[in-house]
């Protein structure tokens, strides 16, 4: 237990020898600066006293341009002004007003802006830079507009608005520019004035001159912005070709592609419109351009590898250029394009080993992690070995890019574990910040997770780690981790050591973890249970009231009289997670009035606010690892699970076999939003449709779904639930229950009506009308396909689980899947088809390929374990041939794959 | 001989130019710019907006170069007018002598104003503004109401114009370059 100590006195020198080390070298710094510039050690109080020649009759324009050079000099340092001192130096400024030293006026304004005083007193410079703002010096009337607009509101803005419509327009770009750049900020403090320059701006777009042009752009589609329709036509008419600027073509590629996302999000199908502007645009002369055109190609949504190749080729070329920002652009591009599309990036994967000796190692770091992505499992050894060459020459934030290419990695290549595992935990050991350690550890969660052998080795890792971790979010989480999995092991008594070391050793937070981890080992290992129970005995004489209750607590469940029914609520107590999202139960509490009646936990409402728009997009990356929850309340399998036991009319369905994702009934920004999500079981399908009212003036009363299953022969009705109340923006849920046969993959189409009553609600007291009106809405239709019986799952070693599946209960058969546009495009039909887990990558396919095998795995109604390989060739006219093996734990599920792809 | 003249005058203006600063105070809408505009360029307008901040003017009279700081008159600018009333030659302070419903203000605010120690001994030069609209005040009634032979500590002087008429303009000028001090 001593160990540690020492290793932390080690620390402790290692640190002190830096510390002399960086000390050295900002003394070299220092000389180097002396040498170059003039101002090096010049003090506030002295420049301050230099300032009151400011004040003199005779303005030595000279000198004082000097003295506020160095003022800001000071002030660029990061030196700070008092408020007396800053309102001092700030009032003689003004009277430089009186001198027509151009030079000096310049220097004024920049260092009203900088000094930039309280706003009662910074008017005081209006009246003057109005009068510049209108001078024939056309430095005189850019510069006074800028700085005028700093210490503006909105009712002088109003006094001097024409002035500036009359800039933008002004002949001379500088003006112009400096009056759209203002307009640019003044957007955010008074939209409504700004607003109505639209038509000066739109002639600033159509300028000649590139500066003028660029911010005229950008403000007028500020303007615009939350006008869907005018920036796509704002876009129409201006990617046919009169931008001559690159730095407002860059704009308009960005601006390009939020359209497409916008139309795409609408659901206009057929040919990506504007694709082929991006295109063009990959042909420019500027290489800002040619890059911003290349990843917005590379960042549309769905992006097809016949839209993604000519943005790798310009890309690829930029690999090789001799100048490092277009190296580190381009690689930087690819290595996010090889997160989705790893087989479009193998062309580039010369240039980039190449790269891996690049002087500049943030090129070198993204250029290995690309080629891990991309690179198959015999090389991957090779690179491990060239990282761990160069980790400790590269940032934090790009060590965490390694970490995270390295898990993904793992997942990709699980019999690599070993190593990958004893890369991560060399570097945990590392100096490091907190973002980093928690890009380690995360990972480290996510291998133990997905390839059940690497966790005992890992969990010891994590063990090591806590034993010298200075963040106390990362050991509490590691210590629940830990809680969770290490009863789980073969051997949980040798993590008892590290967890109670916690005790002893860190501080209070950490330690209330630790005990609750403890707990957990007690509860769920017998044999283990009298000692966590005196190491807990110990932890009751804790200084921190946390630590001590915990304790005390954990004793008591732990010395339950151990009857199964006490045993079941200590579990759930222990184990169980909170029905109530996080958020809910937050706002229940600070609502809760604290009086006789004690909180009640039920009174917590369960649904799931439903998150803003925004948020919804950005879901695209998952959190993984710790930072995700283990089973989502709500959403996640056992929260619907537990949700539809809940309810009495579906508890008897038995066990819930699969969730399907939810699937949109309506359009987006319809007064009423309704998704629905299939849940399968046995013999019975539940629908659950989530529906949410975007309406303030209207409560919806009595909802419910008349579902026609006339499409559907085999299901017949059995149960459904309404829904009480549906106010706005709350959403809720309504049920209905279909009874199939058992075992069968019943397929059919199902089409759905809300029905309802509508109740007028005023929006100001929110209170709703009496009488309502019934009324009903038409829904989307909704298929029960073959899909849905069959849940993913992923097998670490596919050839493993296909070798250990009986040989004669193999099923092969051929099919002509006919002309495709791709490999891939097949694969994706074929395992959409099947809604299976592909393995090992293989659902991915080398752009020019002509025949691929895809593995799946899955597991089928009824809980039969299936495996499928899948072999695909194509012929030179894109007729395409699969041959299908299944092999399942029961031969005549095997026979019903078959029979969905024969039917699909 | 002309041109000997002429380098003989420009001589001299090196030697005795005159050089002095102005502020000019007042409550808004006394007719401190207007007073500027008739004093630079002998012209009026009806229609003027009001100061925000301060304008600086330089003007030139004979051979005396008059700097005047034209400050804002609404409440926000009062407090900052002592900033720029530092070391000046004189401060004009202009009253707006037909708006008898303001003058109280206008006293408090000067006597605030001249009761600040780094403005001692600084000369006062008093302007009844719009003497053109009837029930203007007089000369000694603008006196008495301003609590002028109260101001012991420095020279005082008042004056009633109008910037409309022009009147009695030169009358201020003329004290103005008496009061100006040789340039160093």
């Amino acid at each position: 237990m001593a160990q540690p100590f020492v290793k932390k006195d080690d620390d402790h020198d290692d640190e002190n020898l830096k510390g002399a080390e960086v000390t050295i070298v900002t003394d070299n710094t220092m000389i180097l600066f002396m040498e170059y510039s003039p101002f090096m050690g010049i003090e506030k109080g002295a420049v301050l006293q230099e300032a009151r020649v400011f004040n003199d009759a005779q303005v030595d324009p000279r000198r004082c341009s000097q003295v506020i050079t160095k003022l800001l000099y000071l002030l660029n340092q990061g030196e700070s002004f008092t408020k007396v001192e800053a309102t001092e130096v700030f009032f003689s400024v003004t009277k430089l007003f009186q001198s027509k030293d151009t030079g000096l006026r310049r220097m004024v304004y920049l260092i009203i802006k900088e000094l930039s005083p309280s706003s009662d007193e910074v008017i005081i410079v209006t009246s003057s830079l109005m009068k510049d703002m209108n001078s024939k010096i056309d430095m005189y009337r850019a510069n006074a507009i800028r700085v005028l607009c700093r210490i503006i509101d909105g009712t002088l803005l109003t006094q001097i608005e024409r002035y500036l419509k009359q800039a933008i327009v002004d002949k001379n770009p500088v003006v112009s520019s400096a009056a759209l750049v203002s307009g640019l900020h003044l957007l955010r403090t008074n939209p409504e004035i700004v607003k109505r320059w639209s038509n000066e701006v739109q002639e600033g777009v159509q300028s000649r001159s590139a500066l003028v042009q660029f911010h005229a752009l950008a403000l007028l589609h500020l303007i615009r912005q939350n006008d869907r329709l005018a920036v796509s036509k704002l876009v129409g008419s201006l990617t046919r070709g009169s931008v001559r600027s690159p730095l407002a073509q860059c704009l308009l590629i960005r601006y390009t592609s939020q359209v497409i996302r916008d139309m795409s999000n609408h659901g206009q199908s057929g040919e990506r419109p504007f694709y082929e502007f991006l295109e063009s645009c990959l042909r420019h002369k500027a290489e800002m351009v040619i890059l911003e055109a290349a990843r917005a190609i590379t960042e549309l949504d769905g992006v097809t590898s016949r839209e993604l190749t000519p943005a790798i080729t310009v890309l690829q070329l930029f690999l090789s250029s001799p100048k490092p920002v277009l190296r580190f652009a381009a690689v930087r591009t690819l290595n996010k394009v090889s997160v989705t599309h790893p087989m479009a990036v193998t062309n580039c994967n010369i240039d980039m080993e190449s790269l891996i000796s690049d002087q500049n190692r943030s090129i070198a770091t993204l250029a290995i992690t690309t080629l891990l992505k991309t690179g198959n499992e015999s090389s991957v050894e090779r690179l491990m070995k060239q990282i761990t060459n160069f980790m400790s020459d590269i940032a934090d934030e790009f060590k965490i890019v390694v970490v995270d290419a390295i898990r993904s990695l793992c997942v990709k290549f699980p019999l690599k574990y070993r190593s990958l595992m004893t890369f991560l935990s060399n570097i945990l050991r590392e100096e490091g910040g907190f973002e980093y350690k928690r890009a380690i550890v995360d990972s480290i969660v996510t291998i133990i997770r997905d390839i059940p052998d690497a966790k005992e080795g890992g969990l010891l890792h994590l063990c090591e780690f806590i034993e010298d971790c200075e963040f106390t979010y990362l050991s509490t989480q590691i210590l629940h981790f830990l809680g969770i999995e290490g009863p789980k092991t073969s051997d949980p008594s040798k993590y008892i050591r590290y967890i109670y070391n916690r005790v002893h050793l860190e501080n209070a937070t950490v330690r209330a973890a630790a005990v609750s981890t403890l707990a957990k080992f007690g509860f769920m290992v017998e044999s283990l249970k009298p000692r966590i129970t005196v190491l807990l005995k110990r932890c009751i004489y804790d200084s921190d009231d946390e630590v001590r209750d915990r304790a005390t607590l954990f004793l008591s469940v732990l010395g339950g009289d151990g009857t199964l029914d006490a045993d079941k609520d200590s579990k759930e107590f222990m184990f169980g997670s909170l029905e109530a999202p996080l958020a809910n139960m937050e706002t229940s509490l600070k609502n809760y009035d604290p009086s006789e009646e004690a909180f009640d936990i039920n009174s917590v409402p369960k649904e799931v606010k439903s998150q803003p728009l925004a948020e919804k997009k950005a879901q695209g990356k998952k959190p993984t690892g710790l930072g995700a929850p283990p089973a989502a309340p709500a959403s996640g399998f056992e929260g619907y699970e537990r949700l539809l036991s809940s309810i009495p009319e579906f508890a008897a369905f038995g066990k819930l076999f699969k969730s399907s994702s939810p699937v949109e009934l309506t359009e987006a920004e319809t007064e009423y939003a309704v998704n629905v999500v299939k849940h399968i079981f046995d013999n019975h399908v539940v629908f659950q449709y989530n529906c949410t009212n975007t309406i303030p003036e209207q409560l919806l009363e009595r909802v419910n779904v008349i579902v026609d299953a006339s499409e559907a022969e085999e299901f017949s009705e059995v149960a459904s639930k309404a829904l009480n109340s549906l106010p706005y923006d709350s959403p809720g849920q309504a049920f209905v229950a279909f009874e199939k046969p058992a075992g069968v993959p019943a397929v059919g189409k199902f089409s759905n009506t809300l029905t309802f009553v509508v109740k007028e609600v005023d929006p100001s007291t929110g209170e709703a009308e009496d009488d309502g009106v019934e009324d009903e809405y038409q829904l989307e239709d909704l298929e029960v396909v073959s899909s849905d019986y069959m849940v993913k799952v992923s097998v670490s070693n596919f050839r493993n689980a296909w070798e250990s599946m009986n040989e004669g209960d193999e099923h092969v058969d051929e099919y002509g899947l006919g002309q495709r546009e791709s490999l891939g495009e097949a694969i994706k039909a074929v395992i959409d088809l099947l809604g299976m887990q592909p393995c090992e990558g293989t659902e991915t396919v080398p752009s020019n390929a002509r025949s691929h095998t895809c593995l799946l795995s899955g597991v089928y109604i009824g809980n039969v374990k299936v495996l499928v390989r899948a072999q695909f060739g194509m012929d030179s006219s894109k007729e395409i041939a699969m041959k299908l093996a299944v092999r399942a734990e029961d031969a005549s599920v095997a026979e019903a794959i078959h029979e969905i792809v024969a039917n699909g | 001989m002309g041109l000997w003249d002429a380098f003989l005058n420009w001589l001299r203006s090196l030697f005795f130019k005159q050089e002095m600063e102005l502020s000019l105070i007042g409550l808004q809408n006394a007719g401190k710019t207007s007073l500027v505009n008739v004093v630079a360029t002998g012209g009026y307008s009806e229609d003027m907006i009001p100061t925000v901040g301060f304008n600086m003017r330089k003007v030139t009279k004979g051979s005396v170069t008059i700097k005047l700081w034209d400050l804002g008159g609404q409440p926000r600018f009062r407090s900052m007018w002592e900033r720029y009333c530092r070391s000046v030659s004189a401060i004009v302070y202009v009253v707006d002598a037909a708006d008898p419903d303001n003058l109280s203000v206008s006293k408090s605010e000067l006597h605030d104003l001249l009761s600040k120690t780094s403005l001692n001994g600084i000369p006062l030069l008093v302007l009844g503004n719009k003497i053109d609209k009837p029930g203007a005040l007089s000369k000694d009634d603008l006196t008495e109401e301003m609590e002028l032979k109260s101001l012991t500590d420095r020279e005082v002087c008042c004056f009633m114009i109008s910037c409309k008429n022009s009147t009695n303009i030169d009358q201020v000028i003329d004290w103005l370059v008496k009061h100006s001090k040789s340039a160093s």
